[in-house]
């Protein structure tokens, strides 16, 4: 992930390391050692197990859970409200707020977390905002927030599928589906969307990463994670973000391979979408059907109390009234 | 960005502008706004820059810690950035009316300057493992005026530039411990490298055109813009850490476009930046201008 905060030192005083991965530069090379790695040039590119169910709670409108390998967000939608407080430079579009929060259970290190919360919420927030549309709530405001269940890598990426579904079975008008996947390179090895330990070694061993390459001066260690959210019905990229060094050769390769793999999820997206609205379709006819029985039930009820008579029916179901008998 | 109100009709004005390479400054679609760079103007930094950009006022100041590096990265240095939105620039920066913009200013330096190969994080060690050096840099915006990615980019490579650490030297004492002296002659200090220091281009998409420096009229025009860091290594460009912001989608031809203009701009740019600034620090002794600041 896009992790900016420095964990701070604190075997120097005194403090255990607590839940690190890597604790020592040795452990990463270790790590990276044990890993298989992908060929120079990936040949499948596909995005990983996904399983996405809209609709997943009751008490508010729109929401979604999504799964990819091991990485489990849950993303909430709340039909938009009136803005309190409404800003000349709000004037002309709606708002909208995307909130990150991790599940207590969902990541080793509390320290960094609060941070890491804003920073997905403000990079989430920059991925929606193309794809709803804006103009058409003007001074009210959109919240959306995520729940990260499990931390597994392609976070971001997730987090932007799951909103995504989760606007449409809000009934939030927006211009397209978004999908999003990540993509990164590590010491030539492209890695499509890389697990949890691949995004710590590249985020934690930068420092190691470029040793080959000071002894060997000309050529430079690439190094570098993209997202690229996209929406495909006119080829549109709503949000890329890079990180990492890249010369602009690589940067084009890595994005085509998210593009590529956004095409197949939106594959994905899609199917899981018209499946939800025909089985809501079915539960509409079949809620029709039964009140519709209902009517049926009462309607006979009343015909028969019509042949018996209403009056009479009436009387046998006023209850006298003990006072007013006494009286 | 500040938020300036401008009418459909001036809007059009600016975009059939854009359209003619002909914008309402008079500059084509590749052309800065012209630039002032002062360096070392404020005493109590160990390094400072202002950079007035058209109306876009930035001050840089660096200030220097000794901390303990991080385990995974026994030899490097560390940064830390700060912007601070100051409620002079526009009144909407009042209270915290400027966080959200500042918050996206550091993670955007932030994350360009995370890769090793972008800074030089081993020049700020100074015993391996124990201490190293850490730099605070604070940024203030006192005007803005448009372009605010670029402007703050600049006047940080600057006031980097500028920096003077000072020479310390270590003793090695009983138990492993060392002592640091750190030298009394404030001429005595050694210098930051910036060659591979990054910059931010932010290449804005107006109409169908994209075009580099947006002044505050024509950021309110643009649907999207790319910001693309461009840091220098052997004379080849290269990308570290590029995002899009504004709140639009641009199709993949445009974007690669945009990158192309992006790193082009961002060689000379660096170029011209280098150059200006070794010219400065050759003028010493009486041949030194007098620092103006803001007084003029």
């Amino acid at each position: 992930m896009l992790r900016v905060t420095q964990t701070k030192n604190s075997l120097l005083d005194g403090a255990s390391i607590a839940e690190e991965l890597y604790t020592t530069p040795k452990d990463g090379e270790d790590f990276f050692e044990s890993l298989d790695k992908p060929e120079k040039e990936p040949t499948k590119l596909a995005p990983r197990n996904t399983f996405i169910r809209p609709g997943v709670l009751t008490t508010v409108r729109g929401s979604a859970y999504m799964e990819y390998g091991n990485t489990k967000v849950l993303a909430i939608v709340a039909p938009p409200k009136e803005l309190i407080r409404a800003s000349a430079r709000r004037m002309n579009m709606g708002v909208l707020n995307c909130y990150v929060n991790f599940a207590a259970f969902a990541t080793g290190d509390l320290e960094s977390v609060a941070e890491r919360e804003r920073h997905l919420g403000s990079m989430l927030t920059k991925a929606m905002e193309p794809v709803v549309c804006r103009t058409e709530f003007l001074n009210f405001q959109l919240d959306i927030r995520v729940l990260i269940l499990d931390d597994d890598g392609c976070l971001l990426s997730t987090a932007i599928n799951c909103c995504g579904v989760a606007l449409v079975e809000c009934g939030i008008s927006t211009y397209d589906l978004i999908t999003a996947s990540t993509a990164c390179i590590f010491r030539d090895h492209v890695f499509l969307n890389p697990s949890a330990k691949v995004e710590e070694l590249l985020w934690k061993h930068r420092g190691n990463s470029n040793t080959n390459a000071t002894s060997s001066t000309s050529s430079v260690q690439e190094h570098g994670l993209i997202i690229t959210a996209s929406m495909d019905t006119f080829e549109q990229i709503a949000q890329c973000q890079q990180c990492g060094y890249l010369s602009p050769a690589t940067y084009v390769k890595l994005l085509d391979y998210t593009l590529t793999i956004n095409k197949s999820l939106r594959q994905l997206i899609r199917g899981v979408l018209t499946k939800r609205v025909k089985e809501q379709h079915e539960l509409d006819l079949r809620e029709k059907a039964e009140s519709a029985l209902e009517d049926q039930r009462l309607e006979d009820i009343i015909e028969k109390l019509k042949k018996q008579g209403l009056d009479e029916f009436i009387q046998s179901n006023i209850k006298e009234d003990p006072y007013v008998k006494r009286i | 960005m500040a938020y300036v109100a401008l009418s459909e009709a001036e809007k059009t004005y600016i975009l059939h502008g854009v359209e003619d390479d002909f914008r309402c400054d008079g500059r084509s679609r590749r052309d800065y706004r012209p630039m002032e760079l002062e360096t070392g103007l404020v005493s109590n930094a160990s390094g400072s820059a202002r950079l007035r950009l058209a109306n876009t006022d930035i001050l840089v100041g660096v200030k220097t810690e000794i901390d303990v590096p991080n385990p995974l990265t026994p030899e490097f240095g560390k940064l830390e950035f700060f912007v601070d939105c100051s409620a002079n620039a526009t009144p909407e920066f009042e209270g915290r009316g400027g966080s959200d913009l500042a918050q996206e200013l550091v993670l955007s330096l932030q994350n360009a300057y995370e890769s090793p190969l972008a800074f030089d994080y081993r020049t700020l060690c100074l015993i391996p493992g124990q201490q190293c050096w850490k730099l605070y840099i604070d940024i203030l915006i006192l005007e803005c005026g448009g372009n605010l990615h670029d402007a703050v980019s600049l006047a940080a490579k600057a006031a980097l530039f500028n920096t003077k650490l000072p020479r310390v030297t270590a003793t090695l004492l009983d138990a492993g411990i060392t002592d640091l002296i750190i030298s009394d002659n404030p001429y005595d200090c050694t210098r930051i490298g910036i060659e591979t220091v990054p910059l931010l281009v932010t290449v804005c998409k107006i109409g169908d055109y994209c075009l580099v420096d947006p002044s505050a009229e024509e950021e309110v025009c643009s649907t999207v813009s790319v910001v693309v860091s461009v840091s220098m290594r052997n004379g080849e460009p290269f990308l570290s850490g590029t995002h899009l912001t504004g709140g639009g989608a641009m199709h993949r031809d445009t974007m690669r476009n945009c990158l192309q203009l992006g790193l082009s701009i961002g060689e000379h740019l660096d170029k011209l930046l280098t150059k200006m600034l070794k010219l400065e620090q050759e003028r010493v002794g009486p041949k030194r201008p007098k620092t103006v600041g803001f007084l003029k």
